[in-house]
């Protein structure tokens, strides 16, 4: 231990400026500029825009209230009943009232089709759609939307709860400018406590997604409406006549509503609270199904956003580009990083990696403490989190990087999304014949 | 084959054959009632079934006992569809007026045992209906009283001997006497099936429909669920369904549907409704009430069980002495308490005797002669008698005693704390005021009071001591 810091002090010594951009291109090229550099310039013109528009935002509650126009909220799910009563109970506590709650039971195996049925009965939500025969998340939602009378839809999963304001907040972007067909909701973790790999989640969501999300709506390139709490022009998903099937729906239909020239605005104060998967398996098979989808529906199916044409658009096809560019041509180039490191650099390999392990977590403390002064009221203490910061570095850049890594392969190489039993196979086969 | 002599016609409407004088009624023609009184039986030609429906709910349901308990005959040309419900009410029938000999034996017995009857008038309505009910059971000799299902009935079953009494939309209240009845040992039951009735009229004649839960309108089109897998396009059959054939397209892809399994299926039904636009696949059921029109939830109808009834011992008895009141009826008189209440308390005055060693007495005061006395008053008198009795033996004992009825003609009193002698005295200056408070409102009513005082004996049980006491007056 004595010898490696000793060699360690020894190569810290030896580094000049231009043998320290030599050997940590990577992180300052990447990493430091797009994660750190940018988000923070985009984060200050965000908040500069939100304080120049407040008085539009506060015009736009108005006009919502005043207009008040029925909401459909669309809960599709299978075996979700335990999660109903409270959600139902969540909902009819929301300041925004005029709603109408739509349960689709997708074939669920469990005491779902009683519940929904008792609550149906009780008042507690207003239609209950059983499905005998299980026809995957898109089916189920599309059941909903059919049935759905409110000018406006919001998408929920069974096992959220929402801030009691939050269907009021998702929906004020659709007031603030006409253009926009869907927001997104502010997702954070619930069960950040309940393990590490909870804990690492709660940091993920609580630093990386919800300001990615900001930054990316600042410039028009949001691109994932999360399922667990999204907001929809009824008209909107009536032209693209609802969800195609998944997985990755969500980010599917962000891109056809993108693609029909509408908006996606994202709605940081519309807080929704979701349970993370709590196992590092679990996580795996959730990340797994998420980044195939990446490549499924950005690369495959929505290429054409790519390609000079008719309805070519700048804001999608950055949008696309710098998802691909980001997510998967970075995460192979990371490996070219390492294998130059290996190869080239291979006596100061262990310092390399620790400098970079103290390059991120650093980044990371700074951009946690900073960007908590632009984060809207979080539902957890700060400083809970910093024990773990350090812990992100293997989390995000080598768990993460390598589940990555492995969904990208599978889907480019297997199509193996179309055998994900997320989905049944009887619609999948489809979905892989046509190529969608 | 003829067994008798001729008829022959005393008037329009009396025949005569021996001995015998029938009331026969024929040609849609009605006597007065109280005629049939004078005669041993009734003989309605049957032509017309209503009509005779009619004449047999007169006589049956008159408050009469010569009227109500004179046994009828249809005379039946022809065999008749089954009616049942008359067929219950009548003693029988014949086929043409020379058979009238075959019946006269039934008439002789039935006249025989309605001449054992001591007919009293009743302090109410039900103690009213249920004389008639047993009355008629034990001249007819019916021990058991079946329910017979009958589509004119407002429940659906009828006790034809109940129903008589009353209209088309109380018949519920019958249901209620017989359980009465029951309830004072009359009759016994046995479950025979369940009617729900509405829960504003009693009434059961209920159309029973699928309704929307949101506006319980029952204009709803029911319709199956597509699921096209390739596009996961979900909604009723009516959004594939094209103008040109029949056949099934996809409203998202325009992809036509081709085989059930493989490319769509049907994962459920879903009911619209037409009235409010509300989509639901759990329909309420609601039971629309045909008599006064109201349209509820199945949930608030009221449950009601159709029971078999037998005639007890006590019921035989109770139609030969006659029943004057209910113990509802008793339980109401002003100043005394229930019969149970009474021998609760005597249970803690015998537990209070084991402390004190004191002396306290037990009285009944036992109306000899109930079944005139109580006959020659009407229903609204013999409350006036209860309350006065309760009265007069109230203003002679103390406060703190206690009054019960025990059955209609005997009433039990507590006297608490007091010698057994004066106890005695008390009770014939009871007696003595009774006898004087009958004088003096009725004229000709003699009534028979008879009394039995015993001291409480602290080692015996409540029970057995008011059991030796009622012993004799049972």
């Amino acid at each position: 231990m004595e010898g490696i810091l000793d060699s360690y002090m020894r190569f810290l010594a030896t580094l000049t400026p231009a043998y320290f951009f030599e050997l940590f291109w990577f992180y300052f090229v990447f990493e430091f500029i797009r994660y750190f550099f940018l988000e923070f310039i985009v984060l200050n013109l965000y908040k500069i825009k939100s304080w120049t528009q407040r008085d539009k935002k506060e015009d736009a509650r108005r006009r919502l209230f005043l207009e008040n126009p029925l909401v459909s909220i669309l809960i599709p799910g299978k075996n979700e009943g335990k999660h109903l009563y409270k959600l139902a109970n969540s909902l009819s506590e929301q300041t925004y009232k005029n709603i109408e709650i739509i349960v689709v039971d997708d074939g669920s195996d469990d005491e779902t089709p009683i519940i929904g049925r008792s609550l149906e009965k009780a008042g507690l939500i207003d239609t209950f759609i059983r499905n005998e025969l299980r026809g995957g998340k898109a089916s189920a939602a599309n059941c909903a939307l059919r049935f759905a009378k409110g000018k406006y839809i919001i998408h929920l999963d069974a096992d959220c709860s929402y801030d009691n304001d939050a269907m009021e907040k998702i929906l004020i972007p659709f007031f603030m400018d006409n253009r926009v067909g869907g927001v997104g909701g502010n997702v954070s973790v619930r069960n950040y406590n309940e393990s590490l790999v909870t804990t690492l989640q709660g940091i993920e969501y609580f630093n990386t997604i919800t300001t990615g999300r900001t930054v990316t709506s600042y410039l028009g390139i949001y691109r994932i409406i999360s399922g667990a709490f999204g907001a929809f022009r009824a008209d909107v998903l009536d032209q693209l006549k609802g969800w195609d099937i998944g997985p990755g729906l969500d980010g599917d239909i962000t891109v056809k509503i993108r693609k029909k020239g509408y908006k996606i605005a994202f709605a940081e104060d519309a807080n929704c609270l979701t349970s993370v998967p709590n196992t590092f398996k679990k996580l795996i098979k959730q990340r797994l199904r998420w980044d195939k989808s990446l490549v499924r529906f950005r690369m495959r199916k929505h290429r054409d956003i790519l390609i000079p044409n008719q309805s070519f658009k700048y804001s999608n096809f950055i949008s696309a580009f710098e998802n691909i560019t980001y997510n998967v041509l970075l995460n192979f180039k990371w490996y070219v990083y390492l294998g130059i490191m290996l190869t080239y650099y291979r006596p100061l390999f262990l310092n390399i990696f620790i400098t970079n392990i103290l390059l991120y977590t650093a980044t990371n403390y700074v951009k946690f403490v900073v960007y908590s002064l632009y984060r809207p009221k979080a539902h957890v203490s700060m400083s809970y989190f910093l024990v773990y910061l350090p812990c992100m570095v293997l989390y995000y850049g080598m768990y993460l990087r390598a589940v990555r890594t492995v969904a990208y392969l599978q889907e480019f190489f297997f199509k193996k999304s179309y055998q994900d039993p997320w989905n049944p196979r009887k619609t999948s086969i489809h979905g892989e014949y046509l190529g969608i | 084959m003829k067994h008798f002599e001729t008829h022959n016609y005393k008037s329009n409407f009396v025949l005569e054959q021996g001995q015998y004088s029938y009331v026969y009624i024929r040609n849609f023609e009605i006597p007065p009632l109280e005629e049939i009184a004078d005669h041993d039986a009734v003989v309605i030609e049957v032509k017309n079934l209503d009509f005779v429906r009619l004449i047999v709910n007169a006589v049956r349901s008159n408050l009469d006992p010569d009227i109500y308990l004179t046994p009828i005959f249809l005379l039946k040309k022809d065999v008749l569809d089954d009616v049942p419900y008359i067929e219950e009410l009548v003693d029988g029938s014949i086929k043409s007026l020379d058979d009238l000999g075959f019946v006269n034996k039934e008439i002789d017995k039935i006249n025989i045992r309605k001449n054992s009857l001591n007919i009293t008038s009743s302090v109410s309505f039900e103690a009213q209906v249920i004389t008639k009910l047993i009355a008629l059971m034990y001249v007819r000799e019916l021990k058991v009283l079946n329910p017979i299902p009958d589509k004119y009935s407002n429940l659906y079953y009828s006790f034809p001997f109940m129903a008589i009494n009353f209209e088309e939309k109380e018949e519920h209240l019958a249901l209620k006497i017989l359980n009465l009845a029951e309830e004072e040992g009359m009759l016994r039951s046995e479950y025979f099936d369940r009617v729900y009735l509405c829960s504003s009229c009693s009434g059961s004649h209920m159309s029973y429909r699928e309704v929307c839960p949101k506006c319980s309108s029952s204009n709803t089109t029911p319709s199956d669920i597509i699921h096209h897998f390739p596009c996961g396009y979900v909604g009723p059959m009516k959004d594939f369904s094209n103008e040109i054939d029949d056949k099934l397209d996809c409203p998202k892809c325009n992809k036509r549907l081709r085989h059930i399994g493989v490319d769509y299926d049907k994962p459920s039904v879903i009911h619209h409704c037409n009235n409010c636009s509300h989509n639901f696949q759990d329909y309420n059921v609601n039971a629309k009430c045909m008599s006064c029109h109201t349209d509820r939830s199945v949930e608030t109808l009221k449950a009601h069980d159709i029971k078999t009834y037998r005639l007890t011992k006590k019921g035989e008895l109770a139609a030969i002495k006659g029943f004057t009141s209910t113990s509802k009826d008793i339980e109401d008189v002003m100043g005394t308490v229930k019969y149970d209440t009474f021998k609760t308390m005597l249970k803690y005055e015998i537990e209070r005797l084991k402390q004190t060693l004191g002396d306290s007495n037990l009285c009944a005061i036992h109306i000899g002669n109930s079944s005139q006395v109580y006959s020659k008053l009407g229903s609204e008198l013999q409350r006036g008698v209860f309350k006065d009795l309760v009265s007069v033996i109230r203003s002679n004992i103390r406060s703190s005693d206690v009054i019960a009825f025990w059955s209609s003609s005997t009433i039990v009193v507590s006297m608490n704390d007091i010698p057994h002698k004066i106890a005695l005295r008390i009770t014939g200056e009871m007696v003595e005021l009774l006898s004087e408070l009958i004088k003096s409102s009725f004229d000709d009513l003699e009534v028979n009071f008879e009394t039995k005082t015993v001291a409480l004996d602290y080692r015996k049980p409540h029970e057995m001591q008011l059991r030796e006491l009622l012993a004799e007056f049972d």
